[in-house]
C-alpha cells in the first residue's frame, strides 16, 4: 500500500539495522558507511553511494552514483 | 533489446569505469556468447533477458508455479528446508530468493524447532512459582525466532517487491531482510552466513562459477550450501513425457496466465540447456566445496545439490 511513484513519501523506509553487519561494496567487498541524510550506503575509498528504495539497498553498482564531482587521484590504493 | 533508454546505456559504462576503478577482475563485460533459452546471445544480452522475464512474470510467478508443477513445486521447496534442518540462531542468505518462498519457510521452521524447545524447558520446570514460568514466557516471546536471521538477495526489483508485499501480508517481519545484489558480486563480507540456498535461481545466473565461488566465499566455514533446481531425468519414457509436457503445456499455461508465453518457453528451454546433476556437482566442487552430494527428487526433474565448507 501506498506505493504510488507520484507522492513523495513522508520518511523513507529505514534500513535493517542487523543488515549493516553484513552488507559491503560488492566490487570492492570493503565496509559501507550508512548515510542517514540521503538514505545511502557510502563506500568512501571509491566514492561511491548505493540507493536504498523502501527499505531495500540497491547494491547493483550500475545503480550506484559516485559521491565525487571529478574521479579519485591517480594512485588511489587498490583494495 | 534495440529500445534500451539511453541512461542506462551510461549507466553500463559508469558500472564498467567503477569496475576498472577497483581493479575488479571479473570482467563482467558483454563478451563472450552464452545461451538465453535455445538462443544464442551475448553475456550481456543474456542478463537483460533474463531481468526482462523476471519483470515481466513476477506478479504472477507464485501462481504460475502452482499451476505448471500442480502444487508439488511447494513439496520440493519443503523438503529443501528440511534437509536444511535450522536450527535456531542460524543465518541464512537465501539468493535468487525473490518471493520468499524459502526464506518464509525457514522461519517457519525455526520457529516450531524454538517452540518445541521452550516446551521441553518448561516441562522441567515443574517446581517453578507463577510469577517464574509468566516471566520465562515473556522473555521467551521476544526470542521466537531465537536469533535467527534470513537475508534475501535477488537481482530483480520486481521479484522483491512481491516477496515484500508477500512477509507483510503474511505477518512475516522479524528477522527478515531484503537486499538487491546480484549472486555474481554479492554484496555480503566473507565468511557470515550458515548456509546458502539457492532455490530455482542458479539456473537463470550468467556466470554459475561466479556464483558458486561466491557463495563459497560468504560461507562460514563450516557453513553449507544448498541448491535446489530443475535437473535431467535418465528414465527415457518419463523423459519424453516430460518433455511433452514442458514444451506443450507449459507456454500455453503461461500465455493464458501470465500472458507471456515468451517467458515460459524461456524457462522450459532453460532447463534443457541447465546442466545435469553430475556436472553441476563438479562445478560446486571446483568452488571449493566439500562433500558435495546431490539428491533427486521425481526421478531427476528436481534436485537438491548440497556442499560444505570446511
Amino acid at each position: 500500500q501506498g506505493q504510488g511513484s507520484g507522492s513523495a513519501s513522508a520518511r523513507p523506509e529505514p534500513l535493517e539495522p542487523s543488515l549493516l553487519r553484513f552488507l559491503v561494496c560488492p566490487l570492492s567487498k570493503r565496509p559501507l558507511r550508512y548515510e542517514e541524510a540521503t538514505n545511502e550506503l557510502i563506500n568512501e575509498e571509491l566514492g561511491i553511494a548505493y540507493p536504498i528504495i523502501d527499505g531495500i539497498p540497491n547494491m547493483i553498482p550500475e545503480a550506484a552514483r559516485t559521491t565525487r564531482k571529478k574521479p579519485p587521484a591517480e594512485g588511489s590504493k587498490q583494495p | 533489446a534495440a529500445g534500451l533508454c539511453p541512461c542506462r546505456a551510461v549507466l553500463a559504462r559508469r558500472g564498467g569505469a567503477l569496475r576498472a576503478l577497483c581493479g575488479s577482475r571479473r570482467g563482467l563485460a558483454a563478451g563472450p556468447e552464452t545461451h538465453f533459452g535455445f538462443q544464442t546471445v551475448t553475456e550481456a544480452e543474456r542478463r537483460e533477458k533474463i531481468y526482462q522475464v523476471f519483470e515481466s512474470v513476477a506478479k504472477k510467478y507464485d501462481v504460475m508455479n502452482d499451476s505448471m508443477t500442480l502444487g508439488i513445486h511447494r513439496v520440493w521447496k519443503d523438503i529443501l528446508v528440511h534437509k536444511m534442518n535450522p536450527s535456531p540462531g542460524t543465518l541464512l542468505l537465501d539468493v535468487a530468493g525473490g518471493t520468499g518462498d524459502i526464506a518464509f519457510r525457514f522461519i517457519n521452521y525455526v520457529r516450531s524447532v524454538r517452540e518445541r524447545q521452550l516446551q521441553r524447558k518448561l516441562r522441567h520446570h515443574q517446581n517453578l512459582s507463577w510469577q517464574e514460568i509468566a516471566e520465562s514466557y515473556q522473555e521467551d516471546k521476544s526470542k521466537s525466532l531465537g536469533d535467527s536471521q534470513v537475508v534475501v538477495c535477488d537481482i530483480n526489483k520486481e521479484m522483491l517487491k512481491v516477496g515484500k508485499q508477500k512477509a507483510q501480508h503474511l505477518g512475516y517481519s522479524e528477522g527478515l531482510s531484503w537486499v538487491l545484489g546480484n549472486a555474481e558480486e554479492l554484496p555480503f563480507d566473507d565468511d557470515k552466513f550458515d548456509v546458502y540456498t539457492i532455490a530455482f535461481g542458479i539456473r537463470n545466473v550468467t556466470r554459475i562459477d561466479l556464483a558458486l565461488d561466491e557463495a563459497y566465499r560468504v560461507l562460514k566455514p563450516g557453513g553449507r550450501f544448498l541448491c535446489l533446481e530443475f535437473s535431467h531425468v535418465s528414465n527415457p519414457l518419463l523423459s519424453r513425457l516430460y518433455d511433452l509436457y514442458s514444451f506443450q503445456v507449459i507456454p500455453v499455461l503461461g500465455e493464458v496466465i501470465a500472458g507471456d508465453w515468451k517467458s515460459y518457453q524461456y524457462l522450459v528451454e532453460s532447463i534443457r540447456r541447465f546442466p545435469p546433476q553430475e556436472e553441476l556437482k563438479a562445478m560446486i566442487e571446483d568452488a571449493g566445496f566439500f562433500k558435495v552430494d546431490y539428491q533427486n527428487l521425481n526421478s531427476g526433474i528436481v534436485a537438491i545439490h548440497s556442499g560444505f565448507k570446511l
